[in-house]
């Protein structure tokens, strides 16, 4: 599936987030289940499927990370299981140190470290998505180590969504 | 038939919008296109969420089951949705409270379970089910023949939560339209009365429940952009607080509270709680003992923390939406504990803005419900107005090592569908066990379990060779299925999923055979009348289709569909269930192709309608788009 062309835009990482999401909305004004409740099996399933789709391509188009993983797959590289980029090594080592600043902040109830620690993981996460943006813009000139280095982009993104979502899963322990 | 009995088959069914709340629970239906609640005949609409069970099997439900808890405590079930969809271990069955709880035997079904009356062991479901059967003759009283039933949920229950209401609702002879979150249900009420457009939040803090929800108001789509809350965080939670200070002010120690105490010292609270909303000091008078002063300041600091869990609620829900409070155009007040004076601060301090309250907010989730299932039922507005929901918690699967495989994020649109693959471990490995979750926590042991099953029957190879596809379904009720295949092969699994926590299928069918208080006649009678209406409907829809489409048709398609249409509508005239069934199913053969073609022309006017700016680069889009979907 080209999530893409579902809504109507060409690949890119570059989208018109507000643009995209009126159009999905038109999309399930015309296909959303409760405007079939009176019509036939058939129909009610084929519009299932549709609406179906449609949500999927916009949950990929409006993610950066799925995005970016779906432009890459439109350009012949494998992601999912067993094709997980290497990441260098003193990324590992950062997001090790990471995750042990952060179990200490948990332990201490640190508050506002965890905060801190939050603040900066959304920076670099910016930082990355302005890299594959850059990276994306060059088109068909990419070559695949290009390529590459962008899934390797991809999986820092993904790191530091983790993070984010324990962090905010430590933050609500705290307050609780 | 017996005179007590009003259900009028030959009435035309009424769409019902049902709030099945902690403390208080109503209905509502459209009459002449506004929603109103339906009252008893005290002119009550509120139906308190109580269900006393007596020792000769007797079930009291509503008022006159609140003035048996006193001396029926044990028996009587108050806030039974607190417990939907947990299992018999979880931490609310510790929690301050009355109840005995019993153990599910062995092969049972993991679910909390009430013993009450001496013997008699009820689920929170059964319980439930009480409830919606008392409004359900509330309203046959007024409508005589109720249809489908819209009822509402919190926006933050869980897969199990929500199956649990939905196999209530069924327990108790409703036809569900649709469950629908309780403060999309507030705004639908709210945004069709102010007609504007825009950002709202809903503030949603029911008895035992909090919700917060931003949504986007734009030309009569619903668009929620994000969910947030705690299904277990409410006015409850006040009266607890207040219940402890007043026990503790008492003397009274953990061994010397009784079931009774418990429940006359929750009432006070509550009373003590509704009595501070207007003065700055009570008296809490528990029978029997001595007078305790309790005064608003010291309320407010007892629901404090309360309030800020709420609040972290909020913020989320804001960042997940990509907004700052300033962005928010109104704030909705719903659910009877937002009449706290320290709640409304709370909410106005949060997003710098006086909240709404200007709809009920006792009543307005019922009345948005009636709204959805007066649209649903065809009778609405059907054209303008379109809830689009999301699901509040992400779901996974888990993988090695007791790590979550996040599948479908939170926040998702419904219906949506996410798949994932996965491959064997081990050579000639036949069975493979998935295990799914809900839960934003990075290990399964933090998260919520789902369900566990085990896909049986893949051939033998050698490891890492099978290709196995999970894909999670959720349908627009948020209600989640899952099915299985193996890729290399495409041995397609019909997967059994065996709930974590409730009551599985076969559990739910019996149940309901058991409570069938209708004979064989009855259920033809309904089974003719349901036919008879959905024949009516899709007769409506094709004939809707081929005027407004007619260009679409095909040499001689027109004439197929007409005498299809013709031959169903003759068959609705007769009696025979079977007989509409089959002729629905040749009318759906007739129009299937035609039907094909009508939605890709909706798709690309959907896409082309808005950009009118940009006309000609939207054609162009348009019939890209058509040619994508008509894949």
């Amino acid at each position: 599936m080209d999530p893409f062309a579902t809504l109507g835009i060409s690949p890119s990482f570059d989208v018109d987030l507000a643009a995209v999401e009126k159009t999905h909305r038109e999309l399930s004004r015309a296909l959303h289940p409760d405007r079939y409740l009176g019509a036939s099996a058939s129909e009610r399933r084929s519009a299932l499927l549709k609406a179906v789709e449609v949500n999927e391509a916009w949950g990929v188009v409006r993610d950066p990370i799925r995005r970016a993983e779906s432009l890459l797959a439109l350009r012949g590289v494998a992601m999912g299981e067993g094709h997980e980029p290497k990441s260098a090594p003193e990324f590992l080592m950062e997001m090790l140190e990471q995750r042990e600043a952060l179990s200490e902040a948990r332990q201490a109830r640190d508050a506002a470290a965890v905060h801190r620690m939050a603040a900066q993981a959304e920076a670099r996460s910016r930082e990355v998505e302005r890299a594959l943006s850059e990276g994306f813009a060059r088109g068909e000139a990419a070559s695949p180590a290009d390529l590459a280095g962008l899934a390797g982009k991809v999986g820092e993104l993904r790191f530091y969504r983790r993070l984010l979502d324990e962090v905010s899963a430590i933050e609500d322990e705290l307050a609780a | 038939m017996a005179l007590f009995e009003i259900f009028d088959p030959k009435a035309p069914p009424h769409p019902i919008g049902i709030d099945l709340g902690t403390t208080n629970s109503l209905v509502a239906y459209v009459k002449n296109e506004r929603p109103v609640a339906v009252a008893d005949c005290d002119l009550e609409t509120l139906v308190p969420s109580v269900v006393a069970y007596l020792p000769n099997g007797d079930v009291v439900v509503g008022r006159r089951a609140v003035r048996l808890a006193a001396e029926h405590p044990r028996d009587t079930i108050v806030s039974a949705k607190r417990f939907m969809g947990r299992g018999s271990d979880d931490p609310e069955t510790r929690r301050l409270g009355p109840y005995e709880f019993a153990e599910p035997a062995a092969g049972e079904a993991n679910t909390v379970r009430f013993k009450v009356a001496g013997s008699r062991v009820v689920t929170p479901v059964e319980v439930s089910a009480e409830i919606l059967r008392a409004l359900k003759a509330q309203a046959e009283d007024a409508l005589r023949n109720v249809g489908g039933a819209v009822v509402t949920v919190p926006a933050y229950f869980d897969d199990a939560q929500r199956q649990a209401t939905k196999d209530a609702a069924r327990l108790a002879g409703l036809e569900v339209l649709r469950l629908l979150n309780e403060p999309t249900a507030a705004a639908l009420a709210y945004g069709l009365e102010k007609r504007t457009n825009g950002t709202f939040a809903v503030y949603d803090l029911g008895g035992g429940t909090f919700d917060v929800t931003i949504l986007l108001l734009d030309d009569g789509v619903f668009q929620v952009r994000s969910t947030g809350g705690d299904s277990q965080l409410g006015g409850d939670d006040m009266d607890r607080a207040l219940a402890r200070e007043l026990l503790a002010a008492l003397g009274f120690d953990e061994q010397r509270q009784t079931p009774q105490l418990i429940r006359l010292v929750l009432d006070e609270a509550r009373r003590a709680k509704h009595a501070l909303t207007t003065l700055d000091e009570v008296e809490a008078e528990v029978p029997g003992q001595k007078r305790v002063k309790i005064t608003r300041a010291r309320f407010e600091e007892l629901i404090r923390p309360l309030l800020e869990r709420t609040g972290l609620a909020c913020r989320r829900a804001l960042k997940d939406a990509g907004h700052k409070p300033a962005d928010i155009d109104g704030v909705i007040l719903v659910g009877g504990a937002t009449r706290v004076p320290a709640v409304r601060r709370y909410v106005a301090e949060l997003f710098g803005k006086e909240p709404l309250a200007d709809i009920d907010p006792d009543q307005v989730v019922a009345l948005g419900a009636a709204v959805q299932a007066d649209l649903l039922a065809g009778q609405g507005r059907t054209d303008d107005v379109l809830l689009l929901d999301v699901i509040p918690l992400s779901l996974g699967i888990e993988v090695g090592g007791g790590v979550v495989d996040k599948v479908l994020p939170r926040n998702s649109t419904t219906p949506c569908v996410a798949r994932a693959t996965y491959t064997t471990q081990e050579d000639k490995q036949t069975g493979f066990e998935i295990h799914v979750v809900q839960g934003e926590r990075e290990m399964v042991a933090d998260n919520r379990s789902l369900a566990r099953f085990t896909l049986k029957g893949i051939p033998p190879m050698p490891a890492g060779m099978a290709r196995l596809e999970v894909a999670l379904h959720v349908d627009a009720d948020g209600l989640l299925s899952v099915h299985a295949k193996e890729l290399t092969t495409a041995i397609e699994q019909t997967v059994t999923v065996k709930p974590s926590y409730g009551l599985d299928d076969a559990t739910v069918e019996k149940m309901l055979l058991d409570a069938l208080d209708h004979g064989e006649e009855d259920l033809a009678v309904r089974r003719l009348a349901e036919g008879r209406v959905d024949a009516s409907r899709i007769v409506a829809a094709a004939r809707k289709g081929l005027q407004a489409d007619g260009d679409l048709l095909e040499a001689g398609e027109r004439a197929r569909i007409e005498a299809a249409c013709d031959a169903l509508d003759e068959a609705s005239r007769g009696d025979e269930p079977s007989r509409i069934r089959a002729r629905i199913d040749a009318l759906d053969d007739a129009t299937k192709a035609f039907a094909a073609r009508r939605m890709n022309r909706a798709i690309a006017r959907a896409i082309e309608g808005k950009s009118l700016d940009r006309v000609e680069k939207s054609v162009e889009h348009a019939k890209g788009v058509e040619e994508a979907h008509a894949r």
